[in-house]
């Protein structure tokens, strides 16, 4: 087995049923997971920002570090690799947030607000969500099962494919 | 014997500022020492200057002109700098191993530390706010306490989790409920035994409480938020997550918005990568 390591701002796309994509200390980040399991072709983004009018150069060079630059290139890698929307399964977990009470740092609550709408835009529903609260999430998808793991605090949760 | 008591004797037993670093100290405030006399001791170690070059032209980037020669770095930026240069490569290797009782892996309070301390820059930046040059020092000094405390967590580790699951109160709170000290205190007491100035011993101090702090508010604010965001883009977060409280003393003051943090998160990644290659 083969971890792809999937890093802050960064996406990576395999169809290697050796491989596992992993992502580490999801915090208000999101880490969207997509699978087809005809074609056992699986993608994750580890994505740290909503918008990315807030740094449009930035975003040419990381699309992947803005949720709605990064969803689209991701999902167009997808399809052109021959996913069909039909069977794509999405995992979702993230979106934390430091205890604020001005609401300033609600980074993960808008984080998931853009993912909600980009999914709902494409006519993408979501498998396994676990977003929100204060913990830092690490997760992974096998490529060869589908299966999407979230590890929090010790405990580690799966999600088989529905 | 209490943990504060213990720890306490921990904090005057931390090892002592490299002998480099203390003998530049000595000479800061000395107004007969020339350049030439502080030049030389650098110098001395070629890896070492070059380094303070590479760093000096990272870290301030933008505000002055390439800095090509320890001379040029010690006009342009000044002594104090300069010292604070050489002090930020020789405390960022005690950074890199894992700290178990937190639950950090190694290298992840070095990222942590250097991204808080790029982000306050950043920020500085972004709010136009002027005579914060400590604020990167700080920053990458600001969680020393941790090494510190590490092994007392690792032995209350259970204590730590019952309380989290019966509150939600920030992870500084339940150092000091458990221990008697949080890592603030605790760092800030090792920054004071290295006589690195009211400033930067300030700044790590009052960094989780930065409404309580009397002095250098607008440096302890930057230093606050940037260690905020860090936590919430999850750089470095360890057992605690994102269990911190964010002040809205500091979100008050400085008019924060949310663009001005998400702008500077955006560009503190890819510094911070730039950084950790020089730091370490």
């Amino acid at each position: 087995m083969t971890q792809l390591i999937v890093d802050i701002a960064d996406m990576k796309i395999s169809d290697n049923p050796a491989d596992t994509l992993i992502t580490y200390s999801l915090g208000s980040c999101l880490g969207v997971a997509i699978y087809d399991p005809v074609l056992r072709l699986g993608a994750m983004v580890h994505c740290m920002l909503p918008l990315s009018k807030v740094d449009k150069e930035k975003a040419k060079i990381r699309p992947y570090m803005f949720v709605d630059t990064g969803l689209q290139q991701m999902l167009t890698k997808l399809y052109e690799s021959g996913m069909r929307k039909a069977r794509a399964v999405v995992n979702v977990a993230g979106g934390s947030q430091v205890l604020d009470s001005q609401g300033v740092f609600k980074i993960g609550e808008r984080n998931f607000t853009v993912l909600r709408k980009i999914l709902w835009k494409n006519g993408l529903l979501m498998n396994a969500q676990e977003v929100g609260g204060n913990k830092s999430r690490t997760v992974s998808l096998e490529i060869a099962t589908g299966r999407f793991y979230i590890k929090s605090g010790g405990k580690t949760i799966y999600y088989d494919l529905p | 014997m209490t943990y504060r008591d213990r720890i306490e004797e921990h904090i005057a037993n931390f090892p002592k500022m490299p002998p480099l670093c203390q003998s530049l100290l000595g000479y800061l405030d000395d107004p007969d020492v020339d350049f030439k006399t502080i030049r030389n001791l650098v110098q001395y170690d070629p890896g070492l200057t070059a380094n303070v070059l590479k760093l000096a032209n990272s870290v301030y980037l933008g505000t002055v002109q390439e800095i090509s020669s320890l001379q040029a770095a010690l006009v342009r930026l000044g002594t104090r700098r300069v010292f604070e240069l050489v002090l930020s490569l020789a405390v960022s290797t005690r950074l890199v191993p894992a700290l178990p009782g937190y639950g950090l892996e190694a290298r992840d309070l070095l990222r942590h530390s250097i991204w808080t301390a790029v982000a306050a820059q950043e920020l500085a930046r972004i709010l136009q706010m002027k005579n914060v040059d400590t604020v990167f020092t700080v920053g990458l000094l600001h969680d020393l306490g941790l090494l510190l405390l590490d092994p007392f967590i690792a032995g209350e580790r259970d204590r730590f989790t019952l309380i989290f699951e019966e509150q939600s109160i920030s992870f500084n709170t339940a150092e000091r409920e458990v221990l008697g000290i949080d890592h603030a205190e605790a760092g800030a007491g090792i920054l004071e035994l290295w006589q690195l100035g009211p400033e930067i011993v300030s700044g790590v101090r009052w960094h989780h409480e930065p409404a309580e702090a009397s002095c250098f508010q607008e440096l302890i604010y930057l230093i606050h938020l940037a260690d905020m965001l860090s936590l919430s883009e999850g750089i470095g977060t360890g057992i605690y997550g994102l269990q911190y409280n964010v002040s809205a003393e500091p979100v008050r003051a400085l008019g924060l918005k949310k663009e001005h943090l998400e702008y500077a998160a955006s560009k503190t990644l890819d510094k911070m990568r730039e950084l950790e290659t020089i730091l370490t």
